[in-house]
């Protein structure tokens, strides 16, 4: 029953853990797909557009440069506006602009890139569209701390509940505790068992969260990969690397070593011998 | 080998159990401590054993100072000594083979040498057809006979009896009364509580507590038989 509570109990923080996991890996991922938008003044001549263009190239923190001329940017939004609001607009509102893919994360960089495209002559302003993935990385280091907080009070609570049980047990076992204590043996030899006791807990323990784990995972991509033929996505949950799963075990048999060295430790010292 | 010098013993808030206790027992001797119910007989035991410490005094065993022996030298000193219980404080859920064993495995024992050791001591208390039976199996001298077993298994120089004989019949107390005999004399020193004195012809040492106090030290007595 006990390993059935740790198992149990340990899901909580490691299925957050899981989702940490993947958030962070879909962040990563569109930001390798994030853009700078770099939008061009209304009086941009030809030469000024290819020096641009140039400089973009020759930079090396751009990956990729796409140039959007204001006519065809003007043509997309129009197939995509409703007809009677593209004619009420007689002129063409949309500036030339530059698409650039980084190849590069570091903020600090970014933001360099970004004052020196706004010092150039010709560039009217530069937009990062990553910006939401910044509130989505803030977003998750919140939850990750959650997570974390969650998983120390439910350690604290395993540590308890496993100590009162051998606390318990101690009680059951007080006459050979005692029988030993009067013919000689050592407190740290009558512990021993209490704390075999303690680690087998836990790694029971540690193997049931993750075989819930692991089934969670493949039952919840057996479902996306129903949702992905009918929605076309391509999403996949992915599993924890293999050494979260063993820190996983290590984690709960520490936890259980701990607790019933203290419980088992408190209780034979106070155990009256022959009274 | 035990010397006791102005020992007292008290417990918060009870009077006290013993009072100005001067004794010595020497190597190899039989020594019954005897007195009335309430007299300090256990609890003079108990301070031998370093089970409770002196409220004052001292008490000295072999050179070691018992009144301020160290919590982690308790352990050693206990398998200096063979104990025995009233109620012999035998584990149930063990046969009489594992009980005997029980000293042995705390002394890190090999399996061969346990082996050889158990059944030596099993076989010199009339035990060793009975190995593999659980003690609640047995008869009351039995039982009293296994507990023997188990403290002279890590061969003892001490043997320390409480009252093995306060629930036994006259036939039974007898026996077992013969064997701490035949100890005392290949020189194991055997300390006795009880509340009867041996009839037959031996000689032994009587520690007499009345009211905490030894009342009555007499030496080497040889009684008729």
């Amino acid at each position: 029953m006990m390993i059935i509570v740790i198992g149990i109990t340990l899901c909580l923080p490691s299925a957050g853990l899981l989702l940490i996991e993947n958030a962070g890996q879909i962040s990563q991922n569109i930001e390798h797909e994030a853009e700078i938008s770099i939008f061009l003044g209304k009086t941009v001549s030809k030469d000024q557009i290819d020096f641009i263009e140039l400089s973009l190239e020759k930079n090396s923190l751009i990956k990729k440069t796409h140039f959007e001329p204001k006519l065809i940017a003007w043509e997309k939004l129009q197939s995509k506006l409703d007809v009677a609001v593209s004619s009420s607009v007689s002129n063409n509102p949309l500036p030339d602009a530059f698409f650039i893919s980084l190849n590069t994360l570091d903020e600090i960089k970014i933001q360099k890139l970004i004052d020196n495209l706004d010092g150039i002559d010709g560039i009217d302003s530069v937009t990062v569209d990553g910006n939401w993935i910044k509130k989505l990385r803030i977003g998750l280091s919140l939850v990750k701390l959650s997570v974390f907080f969650i998983a120390a009070l439910l350690i604290i609570v395993l540590l308890v509940v496993i100590g009162n049980t051998i606390r318990l047990q101690t009680l059951t076992y007080k006459d050979e505790i005692e029988v030993s204590k009067l013919i000689g043996a050592t407190n740290a030899f009558i512990q021993r068992p209490f704390m075999y006791t303690g680690i087998l807990y836990g790694l029971g323990g540690g193997i049931i969260t993750i075989s819930i784990l692991k089934l969670s995972v493949l039952g919840l991509n057996a479902t996306l990969i129903k949702l992905a033929s009918i929605f076309g996505t391509n999403i996949i949950f992915q599993d924890l690397p293999h050494r979260f799963y063993l820190y996983i075990v290590i984690l709960a048999m520490l936890i259980g070593l701990i607790s019933s060295y203290i419980s088992a430790r408190n209780s034979i010292q106070r155990l009256k011998i022959y009274k | 080998m035990i010397t006791f010098e102005k020992v007292c013993k008290s417990y918060p808030g009870s009077p006290e159990i013993l009072q100005n206790i001067n004794l010595e027992i020497l190597s190899g001797e039989l020594v019954f401590v005897t007195g009335p119910s309430g007299a300090g007989k256990t609890t003079l035991l108990k301070l031998i054993s370093a089970i409770e410490k002196p409220s004052s005094g001292s008490i000295v065993f072999e050179s070691q100072n018992l009144s301020h022996i160290k919590d982690r030298e308790i352990p050693i000193l206990r398998r200096r000594f063979g104990m025995i219980f009233q109620d012999h404080k035998l584990l149930y859920d063990r046969n009489c083979f594992a009980n005997v064993a029980l000293p042995l495995e705390i002394n890190n024992m090999s399996f061969s040498d346990m082996n050889r050791r158990v059944r030596a001591a099993l076989d010199k208390v009339d035990l060793l057809k009975k190995e593999k039976m659980m003690p609640i199996t047995l008869s009351g001298g039995e039982q009293q006979r296994l507990a023997i077993a188990r403290a002279i298994v890590s061969r003892p120089s001490i043997l320390i009896a409480d009252e093995p004989t306060a629930n036994l019949d006259k036939e039974y107390a007898e026996e077992i009364m013969n064997i701490f005999y035949s100890f005392q004399q290949v020189g194991v020193t055997v300390i006795i509580s009880t509340h009867e004195l041996p009839s037959t012809k031996i000689n032994f040492k009587r520690l007499q507590l009345i009211g905490g106090s030894i009342q009555n030290l007499i030496g080497h007595v040889q009684l008729p038989s």
